[in-house]
């Protein structure tokens, strides 16, 4: 079996971080590439579950909206397509966008009615979808590769 | 590029201060996205050093602001108890040195990652003393009536509403996704309007951690004014309040003292007193401006305009950061 293509990322990236950056005297240029080894780094670990948490947050998304509004599942799979067995990224991106202007539109109808139950649950929603989709936790590996 | 610059600063420096000048060194400094920023250190021919500071406005930077802007403000400040540097010169046209610049003299001091804790430690006291005093001295500063003039000539009100707009607008021309807790973030702030003070400050517009040079337990000088404008001082209270910059530590903003001991010092030396209200809609526009600037950054970024790796951080990390502010924010007002 070849290396995983996250495996490739994270070895340039130590290679950079470790043997390239150390080695150039300019210090713009030094830090520059020091902060690219730390962004591959951070892609690298994130590479393998792109398309699967993207999918996730599309399938949790479309379950908040049919279980709090009046959108109802024929529509959105019209609209959608989620059944589709295609998963590459591309695609769910192009879901994702549609739900999550679904949710927008949603959630500013809830704050207009103050509907705060279900404007509560919808702010959880977007915590979770927010927590699997965040690098900021990630910020220690930008500061290992300044100092 | 940076060859090429190094030999017209020269002669432009020459030229400028008729006299001959040797250059000893040309260095860019990482970081800043809306300015390429350069130390520069010359001799003359007696053999006497001085050390520059060029801010040189880039073709596609974050955000775009003319170079006349940050030389008024900090006109503003020369000789007040608001530490900047001693201004040399500013010209807006691009014939010298291929863009608008402003020189200035270099002052003491480094600059630390706004991302790093514990970077002003064992000074932390005496730095954040002197952090929110003297934001508390940007607050109360009287504006010489002609750089007020200059300031206020786009001026609309309420002034709120003018800065949210403005923000806005970069976000809706900027962003390359649909961002539903941004989106709510932009609702809240326009259905709920902070007061607008009577009096109007110069607003520095990115003052914070890493904005600013020390030397040991001495702040020597506040940096980056390209977004300085009238308005709230609020504006800027909330933005250097803002948890970001202290990410990993959110009770000492800016990883310098405790919050309530901040706002203290800025109420006591700025003598303005803070409706807690119009503090919150201030941090949650802080939240929402940052996201404006992080998105644009991704703009860049994406658009292969700018693909400096600053740009890209920018869009991944504060963006992170500031969108779960502001969904904090949400969630404790509901």
């Amino acid at each position: 079996m070849k290396p995983d293509i996250n495996i490739a990322l994270m070895n340039a990236a130590q290679e950079i971080i470790n043997r390239f950056s150390p080695l150039i005297e300019d210090e713009y240029e030094k830090s520059r590439l020091g902060s690219w080894g730390a962004l591959i780094l951070i892609s690298a670990m994130r590479f393998n579950d792109a398309a699967s948490a993207l999918k996730k947050e599309n399938i949790e998304i479309a379950d908040w909206l049919t279980s709090n509004t009046k959108v109802g599942k024929e529509d959105l799979e019209k609209s959608v397509n989620l059944s589709t067995s295609e998963e590459n990224i591309d695609r769910l991106d192009k879901q994702n966008q549609i739900l999550r202007g679904l949710l927008n539109e949603e959630i500013e109808r809830l704050e207009d009615v103050d509907d705060k139950s279900v404007l509560l649950d919808g702010y959880s929603l977007m915590r979770s979808m927010h927590q699997r989709r965040k690098v900021s936790d990630l910020i220690g590996l930008l500061q290992q590769s300044e100092d | 590029m940076i060859k090429k610059l190094d030999s017209l600063f020269l002669s432009y420096y020459s030229n400028f201060s008729s006299s001959k000048y040797s250059l000893e060194s040309f260095e860019r400094i990482f970081g800043g996205a809306s300015r390429e920023t350069y130390k520069i250190k010359v001799t003359d021919n007696k053999g006497i050093e001085e050390r520059l500071v060029l801010r040189l406005s880039q073709d596609s930077s974050l955000i775009e602001t003319e170079q006349k802007t940050e030389y008024l403000a900090y006109s503003a400040f020369q000789n007040s108890r608001v530490p900047v540097p001693t201004l040399i010169d500013m010209e807006e046209d691009d014939s010298l040195l291929g863009a608008p610049f402003m020189l200035m003299k270099e002052l003491e001091g480094e600059a630390a990652s706004p991302f790093t804790p514990n970077v002003y430690a064992p000074h932390e006291d005496d730095l954040g003393n002197q952090f929110w005093s003297i934001l508390g001295e940007i607050a109360k500063k009287e504006i010489d009536t002609e750089i007020f003039e200059n300031f206020s000539k786009d001026l609309k009100e309420p002034h709120w509403k003018n800065e949210l707009d403005k923000w806005v607008k970069v976000i809706n021309e900027d962003s390359i996704s649909i961002e539903p807790i941004l989106e709510a973030g932009i609702r809240y702030l326009y259905r709920n309007p902070p007061n607008d003070l009577e009096k109007l400050s110069m607003v520095h517009g990115d003052y914070r951690s890493g904005n600013f040079l020390f030397l040991e337990n001495k702040i020597t000088g506040i940096l980056d004014w390209e977004m300085a404008h009238l308005g709230n001082p609020l504006e800027d209270l909330g933005w250097a309040l803002s948890p970001i910059w202290s990410w990993q530590d959110r009770d000492r903003p800016a990883y310098l003292i405790d919050r309530h001991e901040a706002i203290e010092i800025w109420k006591k030396v700025s003598n303005i007193e803070i409706d807690l209200k119009s503090l919150e809609w201030w941090e949650l526009f802080a939240a929402v401006k940052g996201m404006a600037i992080w998105i644009s950054a991704g703009n860049e970024f994406k658009s292969g305009k700018n693909i400096d790796p600053i740009n890209l951080f920018s869009a991944w990390i504060p963006g992170d950061i500031h969108l779960e502010v502001i969904l904090d924010i949400l969630e404790g007002n509901i």
